[in-house]
């Protein structure tokens, strides 16, 4: 089929037929973990990408577009092989995803040598935008964040802080753009070390923690970490004050670690109970095709990485190749989303404001100071 | 005087160890004392969580209702696991089959058949999100002791493989089915002559390993207050390591070596970084391969 089409794609260029002449379904593929371990955030993704599709299908425009999903299980060898499988899909315009840094990147210089434009809802690695011309993000990077953070600590009187990530190429980032707004700021990083992604014991490593006897403990997890680490916090007795990045944003932390999660301080830049029409669209999409469930900041990034990619493709038609979908998408100045307006800087990385947000009576509450 | 910043890792160690054993138990009955490679035995753990969840959230019973749900379908997930990824593999009993190593690697490979489709059905009906158990269920409410911070379901874990322990030696070296279980496990075919009903005994085998496997999943997931489709794989591992230091074929020596493990890992976050715990099970696992080819306890040469 795919060599059927290419063949045809060639045979069209050939005799100076443009790929837009007899096509009126623009393609995308979307790199993401739908199996493995952390298929929840694919699955997830997948899901908020169907909500975008399916309103830009419906609001007649003059093209439809498809999205190719391919299952790379956070696994950056998966992520490489999808990855050339899309830069041989002629059709394919632009690719969305993946998941983590690490995969992203890996895909990301495949993209690069082939010249496909790669928007990932969430890789927010420092390195990863400075691959190639063609990799995008809509998310806050650590660089970002992490000072951000640090700034907000050091105002709250802390001067020792304990850190601790997971052991990946994101918790890396967490670590080191945290650490370094600390010292920016005058304070002290008095402990830091990486933890195993689905560690189910913290005991340990919260007992060697707290003997460096911080005033405020940093944390760079997901909310499945999150809970257990909060939840032991806590049977220690350990009285601490706990920052987090946006990761571990989601309603599932609530869910799962209960009222160990009370106090928790993070940033974020998406609030479901924000009341503006765009937001409340898409919480109320999300709830029907989820019993109910509120989405968390990473649906909410998937959904405007797609907007974001499909308004990219429309300014692109009617002859939109890979070339004018990146030069679109680089052009993005205000773009409405449900995680607030983004904008590419020349560095391609997106320009977000965030919330800060506590934890207060179960649920997350958006925060002065 | 020794820092009770020691103490409280000693006691995290032990109580990370007793999870570990309380999976090692069930594993190294089936897999080292049968002598069948059986690497479902993570999945019959998740089962068992599930299992104690779905039941939790249909009808809020009482803890012991789901522990006793958990064993049943721990039964029957071990009898259905022998029924589908082992019996069709003794259909031979010749005595070239018997040897033939290809028929023991069939069965590695159908059980590893069974555990991924398995968790891959648990995904598909559960997805892979973790699911909270209601908290009224938890048994982590911290309990002082001394200096040190333990909280409710160590104690229960701790009783429960102990009981594990003691009911499965019972059952191995005083009752004619454990007698049954040793000469299968000692030669099937010898078994066979003397009229042991081997089918029977290795059909019992499995469901008492898989019942305490699954009675491990639901109390671990009790402990921890999450269940997911791949929650089976890390502790299977370190049950595996377990059971290899172990010797194999010693249950206690099994439940030991799980301990060490257990204290060995917190011991070690004190002085490496917490990535690196990890390591001390491989590292245990390499230097036992090469240093007690035998394990630590299995240096006799009977089984059990």
């Amino acid at each position: 089929m795919n060599l059927r089409l290419s063949g045809l794609l060639a045979a069209a260029a050939t005799i100076g037929l443009s790929a837009a002449a007899f096509a009126d379904t623009v393609k995308l593929g979307y790199q993401l973990p739908l199996t493995g371990e952390t298929a929840q955030y694919g699955q997830d993704f997948r899901k908020a990408a169907e909500i975008a599709l399916t309103e830009f299908n419906g609001s007649g425009k003059p093209f439809t577009v498809e999205i190719i999903f391919e299952d790379s299980r956070s696994d950056a060898k998966e992520g490489t092989t999808i990855a050339r499988k899309f830069v041989d899909n002629k059709e394919i315009v632009g690719v969305l995803g993946d998941f983590t840094s690490g995969v992203s990147m890996a895909a990301a210089q495949v993209y690069k040598d082939a010249g496909l434009p790669q928007l990932s809802q969430t890789a927010s690695h420092p390195d990863y935008t400075k691959i190639s011309k063609y990799q995008f993000r809509n998310i806050a990077t650590q660089a970002q964040e992490g000072p951000y953070n640090a700034k907000w600590m050091l105002a709250k009187g802390y001067k020792t802080i304990a850190v601790i990530a997971e052991q990946t190429d994101w918790g890396q980032s967490v670590v080191s753009g945290f650490s370094e707004g600390v010292k920016a700021g005058g304070g002290t990083v008095v402990f830091s070390e990486f933890f195993n992604r689905g560690l189910k014991d913290y005991r340990s490593l919260i007992s060697k923690l707290e003997r460096a006897k911080p005033d405020a403990i940093y944390t760079g997890f997901f909310y499945e970490d999150g809970a257990q680490f909060l939840k032991q916090v806590q049977q220690l007795g350990i009285k601490t004050p706990v920052y987090s990045t946006s990761a571990a944003y989601s309603p599932k932390l609530l869910e799962l670690a209960g009222d160990a999660a009370e106090g928790v301080h993070l940033t974020s830049n998406f609030l479901p109970t924000d009341p503006s029409a765009d937001v409340q669209h898409f919480v109320t999409e999300w709830k029907a095709k989820s019993d109910g469930a509120v989405p968390g900041q990473f649906p909410a990034q998937a959904y405007d990485a797609v907007r974001i990619m499909l308004a990219a493709v429309e300014k692109a038609y009617p002859n939109p190749t890979r070339e004018k979908v990146r030069d679109a998408l680089a052009e993005t100045k205000d773009f409405p989303g449900v995680t607030g307006k983004t904008s590419f800087g020349p560095d391609r990385e997106a320009q977000k404001e965030l919330v800060k947000v506590e934890v207060k009576g179960g649920a997350f509450v958006p925060v002065a100071d | 005087m020794i820092d009770p910043y020691y103490l409280q890792q000693l006691a995290i160690g032990l109580s990370l160890g007793m999870t570990y054993a309380l999976m090692a138990i069930g594993f190294t009955l089936i897999f080292g004392v049968l002598n069948v490679v059986n690497f479902a035995h993570g999945e019959i753990y998740t089962l068992g969580a599930f299992a104690g969840l779905v039941l939790i959230s249909a009808a809020a019973p009482p803890a012991a209702a789901v522990i006793f749900a958990a064993l049943a379908i721990g039964a029957l997930a071990g009898f259905s696991l022998e029924r589908l990824a082992f019996k069709p593999f003794r259909r031979f009993t010749d005595e070239a089959s018997l040897k033939s190593r290809a028929m023991r690697e069939s069965t590695l490979l159908s059980s590893l058949a069974v555990s991924i489709v398995v968790r891959e059905g648990l995904e598909i009906g559960f997805g892979s999100q973790m699911q909270s158990i209601p908290f009224a269920y938890l048994i982590n409410t911290p309990v002082r002791v001394g200096p040190v911070i333990l909280v409710t379901g160590d104690f229960i874990i701790f009783g429960v493989a102990a009981a594990m322990l003691v009911g499965l030696q019972y059952l191995l070296t005083r009752t004619r089915t454990g007698l049954a279980i040793r000469a299968v496990s000692n030669n099937p075919l010898g078994a066979k002559y003397v009229g042991i009903d081997t089918d029977r005994t290795i059909i019992v085998t499995f469901v008492v390993g898989s019942m305490m496997g699954a009675a491990a999943g639901i109390l671990t997931g009790l402990y921890y207050g999450a269940v997911f489709p791949a929650m089976g794989f890390i502790p299977g591992i370190k049950a595996f390591v377990a059971m290899v230091m172990g010797g194999l074929s010693s249950i206690p020596g099994a439940v030991i070596c799980a301990l060490i493990l257990g204290i060995a890992e917190s011991m070690a976050t004190t002085f490496v970084s917490s990535g690196w715990s990890d390591m001390v099970a491989y590292g245990f696992l390499i230097v036992t391969l090469i240093f007690f080819p035998n394990g630590l306890f299995g240096a006799r040469r009977e089984r059990v």
